[in-house]
């Protein structure tokens, strides 16, 4: 019971890292842009099909495919900002909309490009480490929770401790008044939208070996991501990280002691019981117009 | 002049907002603009500042009409908004709202220099320059608002109903910080709904009614005036 609980344990932390990245750079998009990225699950797939494409197809490192995956991913991100959220700036369900209609695109894309078959990536290292008899954690998933603490202290540290990270801050908070202070909304619309792409697309090309790639598997992480924002409270960078945590224990325990099934849906009755209890998300901006 | 504003009218939708509105700020000194709640006060101040753009007429700055400028190139040119409601970042703590404020200059030097000058206008943000923005009392937010315009290092300070949802002693407090700004060669351009106060610091003053300028003058001149005697100041 004991390794059980122990391994259940690892499996979470696992879990949590990549929803976190992925949930992070929503929060991030939503914050500065107003808009609600439901592309978001699919720049995640596209991480994991620059896996595909560098690591498998082209045979070179699997560093290599990660640095690919992350800067083409910003790069979409980039291009998003360009051709969909900026000239729809001042109708944010319309950006909405256009997401919807992005993610049918990229989904349809990754399908002519790869086909719709599951693609079997090897992973990098079969090396695991053992701490006792049942408890073990594959390297290739500690690598997912170690970039997750990384990236996710430098954004931190971004945000908190410099002048972009300050602008992007106040952006995000009050998009006029930050005008007013000689912040370009543009520029920083266009740093959130490659920091949040870029975080989707390293959590997939992180995750590729472990899981399965296919130009549909952004679905599911989507749905996990949007109860994750919703119960941290959507604009909030903390509370996604600690919806994120908080998810994966519930429906990592969950799944190992019942099943997956009744995992998804004690993580949907979580949702709806905070926003019950708190509408804002447990660190909903109280103050945002 | 330092800003001349001349026959602007500006539409929202289909609502006229400013119906031929000129106004003129010289090099120093504070010019007030008086009016009742949704006389267009405010409205003049985001033309300026860019936020809004005229359906006709002009504003210059320095000579350089402000017209095709976006509000961040605004600020480079020197005009610093504090805009109504104070509309200071609430999740930023004190330093970083101010900070934010010097964002478009590099002057690192300069900029430390002018942290500790507000810091002497305002010793409340000093104490609480950790702080949360949002933690703060209306009255120390308009201090930080006020703090956070003047981290630009402004050539004209634009000041919306500082006075607004203070109580009577914050108020003097932050109209004797105003002058002191003023005074130390700062220009600005005052709009209050308060009219007294305005008219006790500013050296001019237009009167905005009906979206239109009913009435300018010098200060003391509007002090005497009967019809601001009546409508504004209360008897």
């Amino acid at each position: 019971m004991h390794e059980l609980l122990l391994q259940t344990f690892l499996n979470a932390t696992y879990a949590a890292s990549y929803i976190a990245l992925v949930a992070v750079g929503l929060v991030l998009i939503f914050g500065v842009m107003g808009v609600i990225n439901f592309a978001h699950g699919e720049l995640y797939m596209l991480g994991a099909y620059g896996v595909v494409a560098v690591y498998v197809g082209a045979q070179q490192s699997f560093l290599l495919a990660v640095a690919v995956g992350l800067m083409f991913v910003g790069l979409v991100g980039l291009l998003m900002e360009r051709a969909l959220f900026r000239p729809l700036r001042d109708n944010p369900l319309s950006g909405l909309v256009a997401s919807i209609g992005l993610l049918l695109i990229l989904q349809a894309l990754a399908a002519i490009f790869f086909g719709v078959r599951m693609e079997h990536i090897p992973p990098v290292t079969q090396e695991v480490l053992r701490f006792s008899d049942g408890v073990s954690l594959p390297l290739q998933r500690l690598f997912v929770i170690v970039a997750a603490i990384v990236l996710l202290t430098g954004l931190w540290m971004f945000l908190k401790r410099t002048r972009f990270g300050w602008a992007l801050r106040a952006s995000a908070e009050d998009r006029e008044a930050a005008q007013l202070q000689g912040i370009s909304v543009t520029r920083i619309a266009q740093l959130a939208m490659v920091i949040g792409a870029g975080l989707a697309g390293v959590a997939g090309a992180l995750t590729a070996p472990l899981v399965r790639v296919y130009p549909y598997m952004g679905h599911s992480v989507i749905v996990t991501v949007f109860i994750v924002i919703i119960v941290g409270g959507v604009g909030s960078l903390e509370g996604a990280v600690i919806a994120a945590i908080a998810y994966a224990f519930v429906h990592t325990f969950v799944t190992t002691f019942f099943d997956g099934v009744v995992a998804d849906i004690v993580g949907l009755l979580l949702m709806l019981m905070v926003l019950v209890v708190r509408p804002t998300g447990l660190f909903g901006a109280r103050d945002r117009a | 002049m330092l800003l001349e504003c001349d026959n602007l009218v500006v539409r929202y939708e289909r609502v006229v907002a400013l119906e031929d509105v000129s106004i003129r700020v010289p090099e120093s000194g504070v010019v007030c603009l008086l009016g009742a709640n949704g006389a267009g006060k405010s409205s003049f101040l985001r033309v300026v500042s860019g936020l809004v753009k005229p359906a006709s007429g002009d504003v210059r700055f320095h000579g350089e009409s402000l017209l095709k400028l976006s509000p961040e190139e605004i600020v480079v040119r020197g005009v610093a908004h504090v805009p109504e409601g104070r509309r200071v970042f609430p999740g930023l703590t004190v330093e970083e709202n101010l900070r934010v404020g010097a964002y478009l200059r590099r002057d690192k030097h300069a900029i430390e220099e002018d942290l500790e000058r507000v810091f002497s206008y305002f010793p409340r943000l000093r104490e609480r320059h950790r702080q949360s923005a949002r933690t703060m009392s209306g009255g120390e937010q308009q201090m930080l608002a006020i703090g956070r315009a003047l981290m630009a290092k402004p050539k004209l300070l634009l000041l919306d109903e500082p006075s607004m949802g203070l109580a009577p002693v914050v108020v003097e407090e932050i109209v004797e910080i105003i002058s002191r700004i003023s005074r130390g060669g700062m220009p600005a351009v005052l709009v209050e709904q308060n009219a007294s106060l305005a008219l006790s610091i500013s050296e001019y003053g237009y009167v905005l009614e009906n979206r239109r300028i009913a009435l300018e003058g010098v200060a003391s001149d509007l002090r005497g005036n009967d019809h601001v005697r009546r409508a504004y100041l209360g008897g």
